[in-house]
């Protein structure tokens, strides 16, 4: 108790008490993080029925949990964040795995068909498209 | 017209060795000849003077025994003895006046009365007649008797100075044909020698970019311009190789975008022709798009390697952990390998670094892996592993797919080879060579073994950073 009260009297924004996990740790830094921004970052992201809790990591569809991979997740973010947005392979490639080259065999190609298979096989409304010859949209089909 | 030959001959290299070799062969000769001449003449000189001095003392001993009388016994023995080689003698009174006087009759003429005006001495001096008809002299030496009476004897240079002549007439006699022969022989020397020289200028002439073949016949001498002939075959071979590797490339690359292009302008036509809706224009762009992404890639690859090969490449090093490196590339194709059922396999210790540009090398690892994966059949093993081999660090990828076989072998680094000949999988024929430049611009090597059914293994050889 003493040492939490001189932690945050001696400057400290929060105080975390061993034993902890990380992914509270995780979530008392981005909540710090928010506040100093002043922002309203979300904590989560929707788009129409699907939804994508940052803090938790987790992802629902018409309220059901899907499983996803981290790369799927990170994938599946970047075009929740970027919907109605066409994004190149290329922008893929180098916001998933920071790599400038391009790979003889499509590896987006194959992350995006998993992605699709996870978020659209099951459900009627497909809502990751293809744009071909320029890359792949996050959007509700017209 | 032939003064331009001859201006012409004048500069090549083998008149100069000839006229060189021909100036020596003269100068020696005449400088031979020379001292052979002068030991002639000195040591006939020896000779006679000698002679002279002996008869000198004889003769004075001769007077010293027994006076006058027997001195003049004595010379009338020595006449008849001496007809061959007759030697001057006179007996000369104290003040020079002859007294008695022995001239072989041979002889050429001197004036005897000079030697009156020429004081004898007893040192040894020789006093120098010369004749009054012709250019011999009269070699006199003296001695004192006594009551002051001189002895003199003396020899004409006549015998030693035909000698001499002789030697002279002959040496330039034998001087024509050795002055000739000098300069035959140079001809010849420098002609052989030249050979060689000869040959290489005509095989240069005669080559040609399309014809690479002629080479300088070798004289399998091992000297120094058979050396340069082995040099220059050995050059030519290399050029040899480099053109056709060149062409071979140069074809590929031609050959590479042609299907491409054709495609390209297919449909591109497709859908200029009238009678398709917006959709069906759509797809078209999308294609048109695809294959010009597709041609875009191939020109940059190419340059890539050609920058990577001629060592312009901008190479951002930094010393980084290879296990980081392999992981994010594994990472890469993580899903691609599930997707095939394939298994990958990585090991690599922590800590074995090295210094390298890192996109590049991560580049390098994917063509390979890329490889791996789409020679390799379902439900295979790829393995990727790093490890310490003295001050290299080697990175092994192996893959248990169709392997290459043993003609292919060397041509898979090639700009464009395909190993699929109907091209059914996906990519540009550009990995390998991309891999191979990349790894050489980090002054390192990469090699392949591979057994046909079993699978292939390719290996890294980078300096490790210690």
């Amino acid at each position: 108790m003493d040492d939490r009260v001189k932690g945050l009297q001696t400057g400290g924004d929060d105080y975390l008490i061993k034993p902890f996990v990380f992914p509270e740790l995780l979530a008392r830094v981005q909540a710090l993080i928010r506040r100093v921004n002043g922002s309203t970052e979300p904590t989560s992201l929707t788009f129409g029925d699907l939804s994508l809790d940052l803090l938790k990591r987790e992802v629902h569809r018409s309220g059901k949990k899907l499983d996803l991979q981290p790369r799927e997740l990170a994938l599946l973010e970047y075009l929740m964040r970027n919907a109605e947005k066409v994004l190149s392979k290329t922008m893929i490639l180098e916001h998933i795995w920071s790599y400038q080259f391009d790979p003889q065999t499509n590896v987006v190609d194959v992350l995006v068909s998993r992605l699709r298979s996870k978020v659209d096989r099951d459900f009627p409304e497909k809502i990751i498209h293809t744009i071909r010859g320029i890359g792949y949209v996050l959007k509700t089909s017209s | 017209m032939y003064l331009k030959h001859l201006l012409k001959i004048r500069k090549t290299v083998g008149f100069r060795l000839t006229a060189w070799y021909s100036v020596i062969f003269i100068l020696s000769s005449l400088l031979l000849f020379v001292m052979a001449y002068f030991f002639l003449s000195s040591a006939l000189q020896r000779r006679d003077r000698k002679t002279i001095l002996l008869e000198l003392g004889g003769l004075s001993t001769k007077y010293k025994t027994g006076g006058m009388i027997s001195l003049k016994k004595e010379l009338k023995i020595e006449k008849k003895i001496r007809k061959k080689n007759p030697l001057f003698i006179r007996i000369a009174g104290a003040k020079n006046n002859t007294l008695n006087i022995f001239l072989p009759y041979q002889w050429a003429e001197f004036d005897l009365k000079d030697l009156e005006k020429i004081a004898p001495n007893n040192n040894r001096k020789w006093i120098r007649l010369p004749a009054i008809d012709d250019k011999y002299l009269l070699e006199v030496a003296s001695t004192r008797l006594l009551e002051g009476h001189w002895l003199q004897v003396g020899m004409s240079t006549e015998k030693r100075e035909m000698v001499l002549e002789r030697f002279r007439e002959t040496f330039v006699v034998i001087m024509i044909p050795l002055v000739l022969l000098g300069f035959i022989a140079g001809f010849f020397l420098s002609f052989r020698s030249l050979r060689p020289i000869r040959q290489l200028i005509g095989t240069v002439q005669s080559l040609d970019i399309g014809k690479m073949e002629a080479r300088v016949p070798s004289s399998g001498t091992g000297d120094e311009l058979d050396e340069m002939v082995r040099l220059f075959n050995g050059m030519m071979e290399k050029i040899k190789t480099l053109i056709n590797a060149m062409k071979g490339s140069l074809d590929n690359v031609a050959h590479g975008f042609r299907t491409p292009m054709t495609r390209f302008r297919g449909m591109a036509e497709m859908a200029l022709q009238a009678g398709h809706d917006a959709e069906f224009c759509r797809e078209a762009l999308a294609d048109c798009i695809e294959e010009s992404d597709r041609i875009l890639t191939m020109l940059n690859t190419l340059m890539d390697i050609s920058e990577a090969e001629t060592g312009v490449m901008n190479l951002d090093r930094k010393v980084v952990d290879i296990s980081a490196l392999m992981d994010g590339v594994v990472d890469l194709y993580r899903y691609v390998a599930e997707e095939k059922s394939l298994s990958i396999h990585m090991s690599a210790p922590h800590g074995l670094s090295v210094a390298v540009d890192p996109d590049r090398i991560s580049q390098v690892l994917a063509n390979l892996l890329d490889n791996a994966i789409k020679y390799t059949p379902a439900g295979g093993q790829i393995s990727i592993e790093a490890y310490k081999r003295q001050a290299e660090a080697v990175i092994r990828i192996k893959d248990t797919g169709a392997g290459i076989s043993h003609e292919e072998l060397p041509m898979i680094w090639d700009r464009l080879y395909r190993a699929d000949p109907n091209h059914s999988l996906k990519g540009l024929g550009l990995g390998l060579s991309q891999v191979k430049a990349i790894i050489q611009a980090h002054n390192g090597r990469v090699d392949v073994v591979s057994k046909p059914g079993k699978g292939s293994t390719f290996s890294i050889y980078l300096l490790a950073d210690l």
